[in-house]
């Protein structure tokens, strides 16, 4: 175990690009003769479709294509249930569903036909209450649930998409015998992942073949959804992503490619659908889901846990997308990586008539962890424990074996604790209206399978063929570091082919913090594939024992010998030497799990990373504005492989996870709509609110990690800020703030 | 986007003919392009660029003690502007925190003012320091006192062939101090939730001259005769500054939205009115020492 | 009825005909082709389109283009000498103030309007001086940084 100190240089090969403004992003692409796409969306959250009629649309000069779930197959699509529609049919099921789809010469004469589309609706009552929703009487958003595929472990009924509970000894009968025992029920909004870039699609049918240029984060996914709906081969499908202008999760799953694709092979031209930020907030079916989280926890006067309760509510929204293992996760938050004899958590995954939920950095962690985290540092204050000191006796540690039974070994969650506190300087005196909280968290790696290829270039430089997608973080950006020191090369050597569905094979895309896991794994196996075939060729030439040669500098040399030696250049002009991975997937922990139910694999985390963050947060009392001054985040990530990337993703996610404590909320209106889908009131956090943050790896050989011993980085500085933040305020202010965002108002309500 | 007829004025006459002919005046296009942009507004058929008007420009510090704004005097310009600083704090204060840099460099004060948003600003701080806003149309020139411009949200009592060409600020009494300040969520790109201004002068420990004004509390901005009776005469203490406090709060008929509560509004009315009178008055004390 | 005009964007100049109600964002990417300035709202809020206008920072999404004729209009693509990238992009990279990419054309340009007014800035004026500009990914870390390692040498 060691803590990372010195800077790892690294200038992301995307970068020249970047800054000098001449990259392009998929908005920035120009086709011949391409049309502006324009949707119509639903008129009501819930209702019934009685009529569409598109004749007025159609009839407008410079309107070439008007498509309706009519002129598309019949396919219902989704990640673990198949309960959506390009194209809505006879229902409309929240605020963004597409009605209709135009493409016309310009966006004025577009958006002007998407308005003349008539469509007639008989409403429906709306379910925004999705707690409510789990009501035997409460009106069903999809009557026909029984009907649609899905995986069988959710456990659906009703408006419940998903059932997942973790049981463990007799909860109840444990916190009869505790000392202490506290309660708490907390409420969050949801949130939006809110990438920079608003989302752009370009589709051009050339033939049969279709190409699609998009702002996904996962454009093999993108290019299944595409084939799925509209019923072709993905061999025609080839799904191409310019620059990412980010995504935090927000471009994860299948979206808007098949309506696009759609009306280009209507119009018979290419079309270009470009989002505005109101569509950006309201009609993509991914943002942070809101919940209701109920926690019960009981324990001896010295601190050890003796039973945990928590009932969890999650707001799935109209449709599954890819969020259907979000019971599951939540539950596994609830849990947290605390040591505990009697559990009993129940997560409800709740359809409602609000935007769909799916994966955004972290997917239900934050918001479990912000109510979990407040939760023990409440328990502390029963005990009359300094809330680190609880944590100390209670958290997991190399050895410990969780609630579903996982043996966790060589983790390093309580150095995290011990290095966060220590950089923050806890225990320090402090004004009055200021105050240090701190909380942690835990967050899993997603094994998966992945490949790539390594060619050489007759000139002796290379090039790396991946399914990865870079999303900003750098992940994909840092692969020829990992190829270049497998070759004895330069990163510089190599240029790269990503982020196109016809160039690598399949990739799971930017999503889970899983590029380096994944895709690192799979680009090193081709490298070393490469490595072969090149000291092969090198013992060939230089008749020489392949065990004697050494890869470096450029050059393969005899040890020993240094008078006998070839470049790489030398043999890439005379061969064709290309390596491919071949992939192993590593495997996850086994845990029993038994007793617990809507098991869809989540009951073991796979190598976790391991989360503690301390803030310094001031609160105006006479306000409840709370500002964070000063934030440690100590991670137990793995090897850390690029750290200026690394560093980067810790900066970024601890300032998002601010905007989620104190700022960031969609506030829906009493049928389900957005009432602040722009900027101006869905404040995020400015360069002048962002704090000073210290970072700090605790970097573990946890076994089944990924390459070098490398875990995933991405998410987990999402998870505990917001806790943090919560226990700094309540420390001031002297009590709970139990809705998520804590706003000002909601701070000075609390009693500020 | 609908426009149809865009001119350029380079002089006052041009600028002042163009909107007597119907043109909507633009300088900055920071709330005009974006109220269009986000379709709270629709852009006018005519448009007359302003921007480039010589005379309309500037800020200018008058021998009388006074001060005089050109209608297109940047937030910049008077944020950075030392006499402003030191004798029109509160306006200062205000110039310095409007939106963003950006904002700041394009924005004027006579599309704040002339924008007629009840959380604009540099109303409130106009409104305290006496000014008056210069209207000229073709059949001459008028001056009307900032706090008598707005008439509800987004309107004026401006003719249609009105031009605001500039403010004049008085020159404030001996011993005056004022402020403004804001309830901001960020510290920066806010829009006042809550907002107050004070002027206040203090002549041998007692408050000689009081004006309180609040900023998005209610249609328009406007004076609190109640909470500045309860400053005048007295010694500016916490008391008087609670009870000022107070009677902003019960003079304010907030609304909720998204970005707040009424009662959330009307309880920081008090806060924020407390503390913009506690610091116009600590500015006040300065003066004086 | 389009409206004839020249537009002068890093030092060339552009004859357009452009509709009057035209944003000068609108004009730059779509007229004149210069694609690196990017449109990320549509109230003014996020700054990646920003521009300098004879030198001060203007939300370009905001602006009507016929208002900038008669002025330099500088876009991120102006802002390396050449090849050569400006220490401002240079340090951008260096340290850590890039990773999507997309509010980095507009934060450098505030960057440098920032910089021409206030050559020795303290960190704190650097952030308020880039608060118009939202960057999701960096936490605006490597981006202070970059801004004061340029700060204070020119």
């Amino acid at each position: 175990m060691a803590t990372v100190e010195e800077p790892r240089t690294f200038i992301r090969p995307d970068g020249k690009e970047k800054v000098t403004g001449t990259g392009r992003y998929t908005a920035d692409l120009v086709l011949a003769g391409e049309l502006v796409a324009k949707f119509r969306y639903a008129d009501h959250t819930h209702a019934r479709i009685t009529r569409i009629d598109t004749t007025k649309a159609r009839a407008l000069p410079g309107v070439l294509a008007v498509v309706t779930h009519e002129d598309v197959p019949d396919v219902l699509y989704g990640g673990m249930v198949q309960d959506r529609r390009l194209f809505a049919k006879d229902t409309v099921r929240f605020e963004g569903d597409v009605v209709a789809g135009v493409a016309a010469t310009t966006a004025e004469i577009a958006e002007q036909a998407a308005a003349l589309i008539e469509v007639d609706y008989e409403p429906l009552p709306v379910v925004t209450d999705f707690e409510a929703a789990l009501a035997d009487d409460s009106t069903l958003v999809h009557p026909t649930w029984e009907s649609y595929e899905g995986d069988e472990a959710l456990g659906r009924h009703d408006n419940t998409l998903g059932y997942s509970t973790i049981v463990k000894g007799d909860a109840d009968a444990a916190l009869a015998t505790a000392d202490v025992v506290v309660k708490g029920r907390y409420f969050t909004d949801p949130v939006q992942g809110v990438p920079i870039e608003p989302r752009a699609v370009i589709a051009q049918w050339q033939g049969d073949k279709l190409t699609v240029w998009t702002s996904t984060q996962v454009p093999y996914a993108a290019r299944a959804g595409v084939a799925t709906t509209l019923q072709i081969p993905e061999s025609n499908v080839r799904v191409i992503v310019p620059l990412l202008g980010g995504g935090f999760g927000a471009k994860c799953d299948f979206h808007f490619e098949g309506h696009v694709a759609a009306l280009a092979k209507a119009a018979r031209r290419p079309v270009k659908l470009v989002f505005s930020r109101r569509e950006e907030f309201f009609a993509v079916g991914h943002r942070r889901e809101g919940m209701v989280i109920e926690f019960e926890s009981g324990a001896r006067s010295d601190g050890t846990l003796v039973a945990r309760k928590a009932r969890l509510v999650l707001d799935k929204g109209a449709y599954c997308g890819e969020g259907g293992f979000f019971a599951q996760m939540a539950a596994m938050h609830a849990l947290g990586p605390y040591e505990l004899e009697n559990v009993h958590i129940e997560s409800s995954l709740v359809y409602s008539n609000n935007q769909p939920s799916s994966s955004i950095r972290a997917p239900t962690a934050p918001q479990v962890c912000w109510a979990l985290e407040q939760h023990m540092d409440e328990l502390a204050t029963a005990l009359g424990m300094d809330p680190v000191d609880l944590r100390r006796k209670t958290l997991i540690e190399t050895g410990s074996v969780t609630a579903t039974g996982q043996v966790l070994e060589r983790i390093a969650m309580k150095e995290t604790l011990e290095k966060a506190v220590e950089m923050i300087g806890y225990g320090q005196e402090l004004p009055d209206d200021e105050a240090i909280g701190v909380a942690v968290g835990w967050w899993p790696c997603f094994a998966s399978k992945s490949g790539a290829y390594v060619k050489l270039n007759p000139d002796g430089s290379g090039t790396i063929i991946t399914g990865a997608q870079e999303n900003g973080t750098g992940s994909v950006m840092a692969m020829p570091t990992y190829v270049a020191a497998e070759l004895g090369m330069q990163p510089e050597d190599f240029s790269m082919l990503y982020q196109d569905t016809d160039a690598a094979p399949y990739d799971m895309g930017s999503c889970g913090s899983q590029t380096t896991f994944n895709s690192g794994r799979a680009v090193i196996a081709a490298a070393v594939d490469l490595r072969d075939q090149l000291l092969d060729a090198a013992a060939e030439k230089l008749e020489a024992s392949r065990d004697d040669l050494e890869l470096t500098g450029g050059s393969i040399l005899v040890m020993g010998s240094p008078d006998k030696s070839v470049t790489i250049a030398e043999l890439a002009g005379e061969g064709t030497f290309h390596g491919k991975s071949e992939d192993v997937v590593p495997d996850g922990p086994e845990a029993p799990a038994e007793g617990c139910v809507g098991r869809l694999g989540l009951e073991s985390f796979h190598a976790p990373q391991l989360i503690a963050h301390a803030v310094r947060v001031r609160v105006d009392r006479g306000t409840g504005v709370a500002r964070v001054l000063e934030v440690a985040a100590a991670h137990d990530c793995g090897k850390i492989l690029n750290k200026i990337g690394a560093d980067g993703q810790v900066y970024g996610g601890v300032v998002m996870g601010i905007g989620q404590a104190l700022s960031e909320g969609t506030q829906l209106d009493a049928e389900g709509r957005h009432r602040n889908a722009h900027l101006t009131d869905y404040k995020l956090v400015t360069a002048s609110d962002a704090p000073k943050i210290d970072v700090a790896w605790i970097e573990t050989d946890t076994p089944g990690a990924g390459p070098k011993g490398s875990k995933g980085v991405g998410e987990p500085p999402c998870v505990p800020t917001a806790g943090a933040v919560a226990n700094a305020i309540a420390k001031v202010i002297g009590a709970r703030v139990h809705k998520l965002p804590m706003t000002p108002e909601r701070v000075w309500e609390a009693g500020a | 986007m609908s426009v149809q007829t865009f001119t350029t004025a380079s002089t006052v006459e041009e600028a002042i003919a163009a909107v007597a002919a119907g043109a909507r005046p633009v300088a900055g296009g920071t709330d005009l392009v974006v109220g269009a942009r986000t379709g709270k507004s629709t852009m006018p058929e005519s448009v007359v660029a302003i921007h480039r008007v010589a005379e309309l420009h500037g800020v200018e510090s008058l021998a009388d003690g006074g001060l005089r704004l050109g209608a297109l005097a940047s937030h910049a310009e008077i944020a950075a502007s030392g006499d402003v600083r030191k004798r029109f704090t509160a306006l200062s204060d205000a110039s310095a925190i409007v939106g963003s840099h950006a904002t700041r460099a394009q924005g004027t004060v006579g599309g704040n003012l002339m924008n007629a948003s009840p959380a604009m600003e540099t109303g409130g701080p106009l409104v305290v320091l006496g000014a008056t806003a210069t209207l000229r149309s073709p059949s001459g020139t008028r001056s009307v006192a900032v706090e008598d411009l707005w008439t509800g949200p987004g309107k004026t009592s401006a003719a249609a062939d009105e031009l605001l060409v500039g403010v004049e600020i008085p020159a404030p009494a001996a011993g005056t101090g004022s402020a403004y300040l804001r309830l901001e969520y960020r510290r920066q790109m806010e829009i006042a939730v809550v907002g107050a201004s004070a002027a206040v002068a203090v002549a041998d420990g007692v408050v000689t001259e009081a004006r309180v004004a609040m900023t998005a509390l209610s249609a328009t901005i406007r004076r609190i005769p109640e909470a500045e009776a309860t400053l005048i005469g007295s010694d500016g203490g916490s008391a008087a500054i609670d009870a000022a406090g107070a009677a902003v709060a019960a003079a304010s008929t907030p609304i909720s939205d998204v970005r707040g509560s009424a009662d959330y509004r009307r309880a920081m009315a008090a806060v924020i009115a407390g503390r913009a009178i506690e610091t116009a008055l600590s500015r006040a004390r300065e003066e004086n020492a | 009825m389009k409206v004839a005009a020249t537009l002068n964007v890093n030092g060339i100049s552009y004859p357009v005909d452009l509709d009057p109600g035209t944003n000068l964002l609108t004009a730059v990417r779509d007229v004149v082709g210069l694609t690196g300035s990017k449109e990320g709202c549509d109230d003014s809020e996020c700054g990646a389109c920003m521009m300098l206008l004879d030198g001060q920072p203007v939300n370009a999404c905001s602006y009507l283009a016929l208002q900038a004729e008669g002025s330099a209009i500088t876009t991120v693509e102006g802002l390396a000498d050449g090849d050569t990238l400006a220490p401002l992009q240079a340090a951008f990279l260096d340290l850590g103030g890039v990773q999507c990419g997309f509010c980095t054309p507009g934060m450098l340009v505030s960057a440098t309007a920032l910089l021409a007014d206030n050559p020795d800035p303290t960190e704190d004026e650097v952030r308020i001086g880039l608060s118009g500009n939202l960057c999701r990914c960096t936490g605006y870390d490597g981006i202070v940084k970059a801004v004061l390692s340029v700060a204070g040498s020119s």
